[in-house]
């Protein structure tokens, strides 16, 4: 696509052939900043790089910023969750805003960013950072003290979950003092959380200039299995006060621009409880489920909203009207293998058949053993489906749980 | 476009066609959705237009549905990057291990390819690489190879392996046969077989399998063939019973008791009847060698019967009496029936009384073959027999039939070319190449006085090791392969083409010094096509040398078209003889490394591989035509004869079929430019 040099000049935090796609057919100018094995792909094809080796941020961590200063970037964009702090820094840099780097430490943190959200009026579940594992079980037993249980009653579970990892990375539940014994030791610190019972649901929100430009609310099923967009109607009918929560949350962590990603809990009397938020694209695929229901790339809209040089007007005309302008809606579910032993990947036929069933990612097995999942895991590869209904939609993610796939 | 439905199953029923329906609309998204992807992005849009063409080759009138888009599915990229982007040279024996495959990718991605090819064997799709007549003819031996396909349910070990994909290759190959056509299949097979058997082919599993698959269907009394079929009798004979006792294949071990009840006149009609078989089709059945190894007891005029030996050949046998039986006992085996023809058919060449070559097959049969060696043939043909003895009878093949050497899928045509060439015209040499590629794991080749190993220069034309080759080729082809792609890069940087340099030293001192091109190399334009000629005429054509018949077999370079006329690519051949055919044309017979030399080279130009006084392996063209398409030949420059008696019509008539060829967007702005002193590049 022919690149328009009136608008910005952009640097892509991290490897990822969706983005590096959708910068090709924008008409911003794009950099990849990636590690170097990704030197000889960029070159075969043509792809603007530069090397860069994302560790801790150190007493080099200038020179990047430095180079694309150089070069003439306006802004750098964090693709994972590892980058956010980079993009923090090199964006306080290249657009003399020291304090964007400041916020992007709290967006990497989980503990901290609880801290602030309370700060901001916003409610938080009880939370504690652990060291060790008598802290684990400590807080296991005080939040079940709190809750009343007596001896004897089954616990409330509690999360654990790593500070600065992406998603379900490192996420476990504890339910008893037993089984704080199988966590790692390098695992720690760690953060705990009481357990929600409620409605877990994701926000995409894009904003520009303070103010949101889109609102994405996707559905959770079953939380790290599967997820739909736009969510249903009844998870809908609470956007005007997810929306205030939004709001309230741009202003307690001082958003002027780029793409959030909380999670948040609605307990049966519909208060809203946050979880955490991100300042980078969603695991799970949400982009393309956007892009299958609202035509749109969320990749591109990331870039319009990130790029100093955007109109307001440029980004009123590229976003469509949530809910009103979905064409279908559109879900994927993660796929685990069920046996232990698996020989080969076959799609049930039920699945294959159904009318909403779209494509898949799932690839043949590597291994005949399956290792025993820790924590939540990562699934191996993800099936889309698209369709008119989303209680039908809900109904089958659901289903798909009970399925083998892998057999 | 019409979609052909099985009106016969119910599940053409609307149900079914929303769901078809609802599965194109997901194909032709996910097509588009590959097409529109840079170039870099391809691979990741791939699986999806995979999985949903074969949710839609699952479904009644998918096939159609298929072929109708197979344009499309192919210029956004499906095949790009794998074998099946250069459909000129895809194997028709490969389908069947594809389309049995586990991995429902492959067997889709076959699917799909086919689907493309009878699209463009109905003239639907113009391809760019492959024209309607190969296309055809590909697709005709797909269905020899696969005929079980067409006629049986998927076995218990399929539906193992491939489950519900099963259905896949049995819903394409109904779809084919239909398009293709139904009732005549096996005698356009039977047809596509004597075609190509008619050139003799080294390599003969492929043919095998068509008319194993053949006389399978034939005895199968579920199987209705209706009145097709009749001409298969000779070529099912040959392999499964050719004589008098083995007419009912009865199984070696039988027909060996059975020998050893005969007397000498049933044992001579035996043999009669073997070799009539072998000389009539070029193929051996597994009964023949048992016979051969029981006759070495019986007398040497039974030998020379079983080989069906003219004068000349028994003669040979005659006088290397130990050698031949030596040969026979080491190389003729069940499992190796060609080593019968190839046996017979170098006795009768005679080339056993040129002095090196009796003492060079002594080194042969005694050769100890490298691991590496014994490896790669017990890769490629399995342990049924030695390496050793699996090699001979390639050895023996090769020298037999020196135009049978095929070049497999596999960019090699000038390692295959080379070989052929020394078995023609240098067997000795050749079972030089043999010994010390076979033996020694290196050749050593010089190039312009300097050594050149194939061990030290690491990289071919060929990127991986090939596997579908004739024995002798198969451990040969690699390590010239190499010294041919180092000669090559030691000519980096010199004025002109390389090929001026590195045929000679490549393929023998006989190939000319002299050299003529006639496209400049630098531009991709024609040059001085009018020198060119005349010196090709003055040097090859008998009218204009003096009457001199071709001596040595000369390297020359082609520009291959398809039928359409349109440019393919560059491709090494030998000019074999010129000579005027049966019919007073003056012929250039040459031969092609090519599996198959029946090519239709458009604006008329049929590549004759019979009929026009060929010798098998031959192909032939009129010397005009054959000149239209020549690009590179090699000629001694001591030899010349009259450049001026050629006549401007004759030579305007040649321009005439390269401007309309391959020629068409070669010509130079002016011809000026063209004539002004020698080639520049």
């Amino acid at each position: 696509m022919n690149k328009d040099t009136n608008k910005g000049y952009i640097a892509l935090l991290g490897w990822s052939l969706s983005a590096i796609e959708a910068a090709e057919n924008f008409d911003r100018r794009y950099v990849v900043v990636a590690p170097d094995w990704a030197e000889e792909y960029c070159t075969k094809h043509d792809i603007p790089y530069v090397p860069w080796n994302f560790e801790r941020l150190n007493d080099r961590s200038m020179e990047i910023a430095e180079t694309l200063n150089e070069m003439g970037v306006d802004v750098a964009i964090p693709l994972f969750e590892e980058t956010v702090e980079w993009a923090g820094a090199i964006n306080s840099l290249l657009m003399d805003k020291p304090r964007l780097y400041g916020q992007s430490l709290l967006l990497r943190d989980k503990a901290l960013m609880k801290r602030r959200a309370q700060l901001g009026g916003i409610r938080v579940g009880i939370f504690e950072e652990a060291h060790d594992k008598g802290d684990v079980i400590r807080f296991l037993k005080r939040v079940n003290q709190t809750l009343l249980k007596l001896d004897g009653d089954p616990n409330d579970p509690i999360h654990l979950k790593a500070f600065d990892k992406a998603g379900c990375l490192g996420h476990r539940v504890i339910r008893t003092p037993d089984e704080v014994d199988t966590i790692p030791d390098e695992e720690f610190p760690v953060l705990m959380e009481s357990h929600l019972d409620g409605w877990e649901f994701a926000v995409e929100a894009w904003i520009h200039n303070g103010k949101i430009a889109f609102l994405n609310i996707s559905e959770y099923v079953t939380l790290g299995y599967s997820v739909f967009v736009p969510a249903s109607p009844e998870l809908e009918s609470y956007r005007p006060q997810i929306t205030a929560q939004i709001e309230k949350l741009i202003k307690a962590f001082d958003i002027d621009f780029g793409l959030i990603h909380p999670e948040y809990f609605v307990t049966s009397d519909g208060e809203m409880y946050f979880g955490e938020v991100a300042y980078r694209p969603p695991g799970f695929k949400v982009f393309e489920l956007l892009e299958r229901v609202y035509g749109f790339n969320a990749y591109q809209a990331s870039m319009l909203v990130f790029d100093p040089k955007t109109t307001p007007d440029e980004v009123k005309a590229f976003f469509p009207r949530e809910v009103e302008d979905a064409k279908c809606y559109a879900g994927c579910f993660g796929v685990y293998p069920r046996r232990r032993v698996v020989s080969r990947l076959e799609i049930p036929e039920e699945v294959e058949d159904d009318p909403y069933f779209e494509s898949h990612e799932l690839t043949p097995p590597m291994e005949e053993t399956v290792t025993k999942r820790t924590a939540f895991g990562t699934h191996w590869g993800l099936i889309y489906f698209k369709g008119d209904e989303a209680a039908r939609m809900k109904e089958l993610l659901k289903n798909m749980e009970e399925l083998d796939f892998y057999v | 476009m019409t979609t052909h439905r099985h009106t016969q199953e119910i599940s053409g029923s609307p149900a079914g066609d929303d769901k078809l329906q609802g599965l194109l609309v997901k194909l032709d998204e996910a097509t588009t959705l590959l097409a529109e992807a840079r170039a870099f992005t391809k691979p990741t849009k791939l699986p999806r237009v995979l999985d949903t063409a074969r949710r839609v080759l699952m479904q009644e009138g998918g096939a159609a549905e298929v072929e109708a888009r197979s344009q499309a599915l192919e210029e956004a990229g499906i095949f790009t990057g794998s074998d099946w982007e250069t459909p000129q040279y895809l194997l028709p024996s490969l389908t069947t291990h594809a389309l049995k495959s586990a991995d429902p990718n492959m067997v889709v991605i076959e699917s799909l390819s086919e689907l493309r090819l009878v699209a463009v064997a109905k003239g639907e799709y113009l391809h760019p690489l492959i024209s309607a007549e190969q296309a055809h003819h590909y697709l005709t031996q797909v269905l020899a190879l696969n005929l079980w396909l067409l006629f049986s349910t998927p076995s218990e070990a399929e539906r193992e392996t491939q489950g519900r994909l099963a259905q896949i290759p049995r819903n394409l190959f109904r779809h084919l046969a239909d398009r293709i056509g139904y009732e005549h299949i096996i005698d356009k097979l039977i047809e596509e077989i004597w075609r190509i058997l008619q050139q003799r082919p080294i390599q003969v599993d492929s043919v095998k399998q068509m008319i194993t698959q053949i006389a399978i269907c034939q005895a199968d009394p579920s199987i209705d063939l209706g009145l097709s079929g009749q001409g298969a009798d000779r070529l099912v004979s040959s392999l499964f019973g050719p004589t008098q006792a083995c007419r009912e294949d009865p199984g070696v071990e039988i027909y060996r008791e059975r020998l050893s009840s005969m007397d000498s006149s049933a044992l001579q009609s035996e043999a009669t009847g073997f070799a009539r078989a072998m000389h009539d089709t070029g193929l051996a059945s597994a009964y023949h060698p048992v016979l051969l190894r029981h006759l070495l007891d019986h007398g040497d005029h039974l030998v020379a019967e079983a080989l069906g030996l003219s004068s000349t050949g028994r003669d040979c046998l005659l006088c290397y009496r130990e050698l031949v039986h030596a040969l026979i006992r080491g190389a003729v085996h069940p499992a190796t029936p060609q080593s019968v023809y190839g046996l017979a058919l170098m006795l009768e060449r005679g080339i056993l009384y040129q002095p090196p070559v009796a003492p060079a097959m002594w080194r042969q049969l005694g050769l100890s073959l490298s691991e590496w060696s014994k490896a790669r043939i017990e890769l490629a043909y399995g342990n049924e027999v030695s390496p050793r003895a699996r090699l001979l009878e390639g050895v023996l093949c090769m020298l037999g039939l020196p135009l049978g050497v095929g070049q497999g899928n596999n960019p090699t045509c000038q390692s295959a070319r080379a070989l052929s060439m020394w078995a023609y015209n240098d067997p000795d040499y050749l079972l030089q190449m043999v010994a010390w590629a076979a033996r020694d794991d290196e050749i050593i080749m010089h190039f312009e006085g300097m050594p050149l190993s194939s061990m030290a220069s690491l990289e071919g034309v060929a990127k991986e090791l090939p596997v579908d080759l004739d024995p002798v080729s198969l451990l040969v082809v690699p390590h010239l392969d190499r010294i041919y792609a180092e000669m090559g890069r030691r000519c980096i940087g010199r004025d002109g083409d390389p090929h001026r340099w590195v045929n000679p030293e490549f393929h023998g001192w006989w190939s000319g010094r002299g050299f003529r091109i006639n496209v400049d190399v630098a531009t991709g334009q024609l040059h001085d096509l009018d020198a060119f000629l005349r010196h090709f005429y003055a040097s090859y054509h008998p009218y204009y040398n003096g009457n001199q018949p071709l001596i040595h077999p000369q390297p020359a370079g082609i520009a291959v078209t398809d039928s359409a006329a349109r440019f393919i690519g560059w491709h090494a051949i030998t000019v074999l003889r010129v000579t005027l055919d049966p019919s007073d044309v003056m012929r250039i017979y040459f031969y092609n490394p090519n599996n198959d030399s029946g090519q239709d080279w458009g604006d008329g130009i049929k590549v004759s591989t019979a009929g026009n006084g060929e010798r098998f392996g031959e192909a032939s063209l009129p010397f005009e035509q054959f000149a239209s398409r020549l690009y590179i030949f090699h000629y001694d420059p001591l030899e010349r004869g009259e450049l001026n008696k050629i006549t401007l019509e004759e030579l305007d008539r040649v321009i005439g079929y390269i401007h309309r060829s391959w020629g068409s967007d070669r010509i130079p702005p002016t011809e000026l430019q063209a004539d002004q002193g020698p080639a520049q590049a």
